[in-house]
């Protein structure tokens, strides 16, 4: 098996706050192979945005790593200081675009400005080397160069998020790391900018891209591999037609139940609601975390965690139902 | 609801350096003004000694050109002014309130007339309008020098009040509250004005800051309260009777530096109060 | 049931340049009893600007929205109550939706107001019995404060004032918009439940056509302003007529079916 570009093993991390401790990531295993679009999925509060930080090496108080290691194009990224980190992996080996990214750009810079400012944390290049370096990108990417003279405000929210796509990967970083990059967009647009990453994937520009939302239709139409957390915790992965269409987990069988798309599948199958809510991630509950709403609950979920069992090469499940079945 | 408002301060308020600092020194000069008069039972009207003593143990600030002791005097001034503050600060920020809620909650006619009116107030020169008023009337007690200090100086409540209430009028709170058929004034009472307190006490604090130095300025050019007295009042005689040219300093830096140190931590209780309140503006 | 006929509705900003929004262009549409219509459009569509007319929290420049054969664009003090009892909305934002001074049941006892006159008593059974409705426990959300409540409590506490109404028709904008996959479903169940108890009729306003689709008797679909299309969800889908609907189908992310080109 050829080495992935990401392997993050046995990663916790926890807030530290006044209340008590937040297990927000708790005992992640993930994988990013090369040349693929994974997908994150799960709900506001499951800790996938503490995950994201964790993958990027961004741990700061309150945030606290308890354990876990993370090995990203050959480097061990955890345990270097941020120093190394700003220089040898941010922009370089992994680039991020936030969820918030519309509104992250500083509105009193003209873009260009911010990429400058970007590109010299890394190296001592000219203005004329980041301009012919921007001009060509664009181009690849058929973005109107022009764009990179205005200030944020001036871009539509789409130009915007294809810019700020653009200019964080111009050092050709291998993993860009995406979090919720649509959410806010009107769908044309949004499909706009989905094709634009995995043009660039095609491209070479990047890699892998790791996809992080909790809108699936989106993640069934980009993603390669799919990971779903819930409360901390990665309940069940694998390759993302297998996931999607059959699922293990009563989780992602719920997560599916509850998309509506306008297809004649969806209305078919109606309102399949799941009682209850995501518990919070200061007092999970004893046991598997989904028990409480699983409608195939058994004793042993309510006593002990089930550990993320692999059951095949490609797919897991952290559920007693599965436990000790294989898939093929 | 008011278990919702006490809910407003939090322990975090009390972390706040300028905060802090400024209670500190307010409620030094208040305690001057009430426990004062317990602890240093002299008349401020009454001759008391010698002419112009400089400070001594029997006279702590000396006296003034008439024999009477500065610190009773500045005792009295004190609470003088501090009153006239609040009740004028008090006056504004009723007439503010009122029209800003009633022209941004009403809008349209109300609120194109109502902020006429307070573009009219507000252009007029404060000062110019106080001495007239104040110069009409010969008599004049702290209550009157209040109220023309109060009536002059709310219209930048009344605006700031207003934008408020136009960016909260359209919350879903205020729609659910209009769907369930309350009254325009329920709404506004019950709805609005809780979510404005914190900005209406920070107000306050500027509001009673100002109107203190307002009446200082009427005092200095004779146009305070002939009852009573102030600081600005203090201040008006050591000034006519040329207190810093014979070097009197005894009897002109005290008031002077009590008002400096009022208004200004009065000020900084303002900023310290509008950080708590916005934390944002708490730099990241 | 209800009507909404050629409504207008132009916003003027600015202070000096009076610059002109039209919002909503001459739109008319109709809900029937007991049916549940969704008005789709994505952000700036005018779909929330209709919403608002139709709740009467905005007033038309121009046209009527007829409930009971009245204009309610007109209507007053008591009058308006009894169409407000009649005609009821739910917002998208479940956080915005309550005052964070006052405990949560106020937005349900605020909906006695809009009733003939009941005792305490009877006021707080009606109040439980809603709670149970939606799926709460009266006694884990009643003395809280919205901030201790989740979006998805905070909005079923939102729908159980509707509860307590029974009013003829709901109108719903964005409701499960702010909330969480696991929890939406669950949501919209309540106003199916609405309809299947009180023969009430719902209007979801909606930027999420799979939603629209999954739920809907009849679709609207609004764009600029204007309603494009109308029809039969499925038929909508299959057979769209008007370009921006082609456009949707065309961009909306599917679960069983793959774009092309990716």
């Amino acid at each position: 098996m050829p080495e992935p570009l990401l392997l993050g093993l046995d990663l916790r991390a926890s807030y530290r706050l006044r209340l008590g401790e937040v297990k927000a990531v708790d005992g992640v295993d993930i994988e990013i192979p090369r040349d693929s679009i994974v997908g994150l999925a799960g709900e506001s509060g499951c800790g996938k945005s503490t995950l994201i930080n964790v993958l990027l090496a961004n741990i700061r108080p309150p945030l606290v790593l308890k354990s876990g290691r993370i090995l990203l194009d050959g480097l061990e990224i955890l345990g270097i200081s941020r120093e190394e980190v700003r220089k040898k992996v941010w922009g370089v080996k992994v680039s991020i675009v936030p969820q918030s990214a519309l509104n992250a750009l500083n509105p009193t810079k003209r873009i260009i400005e911010l990429v400058k400012d970007a590109i010299r944390q890394h190296t001592p290049a000219s203005d004329q080397e980041i301009i012919s370096l921007c001009k060509r990108r664009f181009e690849e990417l058929n973005l109107p160069f022009d764009s990179v003279y205005k200030y944020p405000h001036e871009l539509s929210g789409g130009m915007r998020q294809r810019v700020i796509i653009a200019i964080s990967t111009l050092l050709n970083p291998r993993l860009l790391v995406v979090d919720e990059p649509t959410s806010a967009l009107d769908v044309s647009t949004q499909k706009q900018v989905l094709k634009m990453m995995v043009d660039m994937k095609k491209e070479g520009i990047i890699d892998s891209i790791l996809f992080v939302t909790h809108e699936l239709p989106v993640l069934r139409q980009v993603a390669s591999h799919i990971y779903i957390m819930y409360a901390g915790k990665i309940v069940e992965y694998g390759p993302a037609d297998s996931v999607f269409f059959r699922p293990l987990h009563p989780y992602t069988k719920a997560l599916m139940y509850s998309v509506m798309t306008p297809e004649p599948e969806s209305r078919a199958r109606g309102l399949v609601t799941i009682p209850g809510e995501p518990p919070s991630l200061l007092m999970p509950p004893q046991g598997c975390r989904f028990h409480p709403r699983c409608p195939y609950v058994m004793d042993v979920c309510k006593k002990s965690e089930p550990r993320l069992v692999p059951l095949s090469d490609e797919r897991g499940v952290a559920c007693f139902l599965h436990h000790g079945e294989s898939v093929n | 609801m008011l278990s919702g408002i006490s809910k407003l301060i939090k322990p975090e308020l009390f972390m706040i350096k300028k905060f802090d600092a400024s209670l500190g020194v307010l409620f030094a000069v208040f305690a001057l003004g009430f426990i004062g008069p317990l602890l240093y039972q002299v008349q401020p009207t009454a001759v008391a000694g010698p002419l112009e003593a400089p400070p001594s143990r029997q006279f702590p600030l000396g006296t003034d050109a008439y024999g009477k002791d500065v610190l009773a005097q500045l005792i009295a001034g004190v609470r003088g002014s501090l009153q006239i503050g609040a009740t004028a600060a008090a006056i504004s920020l009723l007439i503010g309130v009122i029209v800003g809620l009633i022209a941004g909650y009403k809008g349209k006619l109300v609120d194109n007339l109502l902020m006429m009116l307070t573009d009219i107030v507000l252009l007029l020169p404060s000062i110019l309008l106080m001495i007239l008023i104040a110069a009409y009337f010969k008599w004049r007690d702290p209550l009157l020098v209040s109220i023309i200090i109060g009536v002059t100086s709310w219209p930048w409540v009344a605006r700031a009040v207003r934008s408020q209430t136009l960016s909260l009028k359209n919350r879903e709170f205020v729609n659910l509250s209009k769907m369930a058929g309350l009254s325009d004034f329920q709404i506004v009472i019950r709805d609005i004005l809780p979510n404005i307190a914190s900005y209406i006490f920070m107000a306050y604090v500027l509001l009673m800051s100002g109107a203190m130095i307002a009446e200082t300025g009427l005092s200095m050019i004779g146009l305070g309260t002939t009852q009573g007295l102030t600081l600005g009042n203090i201040l008006f005689w050591a000034q006519v009777l040329e207190a810093v040219r014979r070097g009197l300093w005894w009897w002109f830096i005290p008031p002077g530096a009590t008002l400096v140190a009022l208004a200004a931590s009065l000020l900084m209780l303002a900023t310290a109060l509008d950080e708590y309140f916005n934390p944002k503006l708490r730099g990241s | 049931m209800l009507e909404v006929r050629n409504v207008s509705k132009v916003f003027t900003v600015g202070l000096f340049s009076r610059h002109r929004i039209e919002a909503v262009k001459n739109v008319s549409m109709s809900v029937r009893k007991g049916e549940i219509v969704s008005l789709v459009g994505e952000s700036g569509s005018g779909k929330t600007t209709l919403c608002r007319i139709i709740l009467r929290l905005l007033e038309p420049t121009s046209g009527s929205v007829i409930y009971d054969s009245v204009d309610v664009t007109k209507l007053k003090g008591k009058k308006l109550k009894w169409y407000w009892s009649r005609v009821h909305g739910v917002f998208q934002d479940p956080y915005a939706a309550f005052h964070p001074f006052y405990r949560v049941e106020r937005i349900l006892y605020q909906g006695f107001n809009l009733l003939p006159r009941l005792d305490e008593g009877e006021k707080k059974r009606r109040v439980y019995e809603a709670l149970k409705s939606v799926g709460l426990k009266p006694e884990e959300v009643l003395g809280k404060y919205p901030h201790e409540l989740s979006g998805g409590m905070r909005q079923r506490v939102a729908i159980a004032r509707c509860f307590i109404l029974n009013p003829e028709l709901i109108v719903a904008d964005e409701p499960v918009s702010m909330l969480d996959a696991s929890t939406r479903i669950g949501i919209i169940k309540l106003f199916s439940d609405l309809r299947d108890r009180f023969d009430s009729s719902v209007i979801f306003v909606t930027h999420d056509l799979g939603l629209a689709y999954v739920v809907s008797d009849r679709v609207l679909i609004m764009y600029k302003g204007v309603i494009v299309e109308e029809g039969d969800p499925v038929e909508v889908m299959e057979r769209p007529s008007h370009m921006y609907t082609r456009r949707l189908r065309e961009d909306v992310p599917l679960l069983y079916r793959k774009w092309e080109g990716f």
